[in-house]
């Protein structure tokens, strides 16, 4: 499978609203506040008022389940969702971003799917998105 | 982003659903008659019953494909798998594939994304990876190539 860069996606959120314990897992809720985002055909902020469900699942992984907005520096609206797998024991940290946008000059993000490549890092989780060719 | 092959499914479809004009485009709903799946670390057969693929022609052309397939492993584990594409291309490519011609899956965009669930211990690996997949589509059912996202 061959892959290009799409965007670096860097996402600032608010502190943890702790769920605990439910029939799936642990439910830990990042409320998204804001954030950045940089690639070659696009660019611009992240909207507050997304968030992360994130649920630690009975063998130790984390489910992810995103929603937010993107602000192009041009004004168009997208978007984002994507549900994800993180594996602290084995570094791994991958999503299945997904994009919605009625503006036509992005519109081909309406028509990709792509992989996110996830990291932590002190100052927020950072996400590497490539589109899949 | 670096990939690893899983394994290919080759999925035969029986005759579709045509649930028709549905607010988000036009529903269809293929079941699954049945299949195989190879790869280095796991293979055997499609189980039939739940299986099948619900199709949404959206009205810009793109067809969502929103799979979920049961396989059973030849050591008789069985693994549920959600799957997640899109298809879309010239409307001249896309005319071809309605008909059943045989077109070379490079001439058109079909591409899945996939989670798997297994509560079988040697499988356990597939709970903790997202997949990625090229879709061939044949007229007898599509030829997916899952590659493991590493």
């Amino acid at each position: 499978m061959t892959s290009r860069p799409l965007l670096l996606l860097r996402l600032a959120t608010a502190p943890i609203q702790e769920i605990g314990p439910t029939p799936h897992g642990t439910l830990s809720i990042f409320p998204i506040v804001g954030g950045t985002f940089d690639g070659e055909r696009l660019r611009g902020k992240v909207l507050p008022g997304g968030g992360d469900w994130v649920t630690r699942r009975p063998d130790g992984v984390f489910e992810l389940d995103l929603r937010a907005t993107l602000e192009t520096d041009d004004g168009a609206l997208v978007y984002l969702t994507f549900s994800g797998v993180r594996d602290d024991a084995s570094h791994y940290f991958r999503t299945l971003p997904r994009f919605e946008t009625a503006a036509p000059k992005y519109d081909f993000l309406n028509r990709l799917l792509a992989v996110g490549l996830g990291e932590i890092r002190p100052d927020g989780p950072v996400h590497v998105f490539e589109e899949l060719l | 982003m670096q990939t690893r092959p899983l394994m290919t499914l080759q999925v035969r479809v029986a005759p579709s659903h045509d649930v028709g004009a549905v607010p988000h485009g036009t529903r269809r709903v293929a079941p699954i008659a049945g299949g195989r799946f190879d790869g280095p670390r796991l293979r055997g057969v499609v189980v039939a019953g739940p299986s099948a693929d619900w199709l949404l022609l959206r009205t810009d052309g793109v067809l969502e494909l929103d799979l979920r397939a049961t396989l059973q492993t030849d050591d008789g584990a069985l693994i549920a798998m959600r799957s997640f594409g899109l298809r879309h291309g010239p409307a001249d490519v896309m005319a071809a594939l309605a008909r059943g011609d045989a077109v070379d899956p490079a001439r058109y965009y079909f591409r899945t994304t996939i989670r798997f669930e297994t509560s079988h211990p040697s499988y356990a690996f597939l709970n903790r990876l997202v997949a990625v997949a090229s879709g061939d589509r044949r007229a007898e059912g599509p030829i997916y190539t899952i590659d493991e996202v590493l």
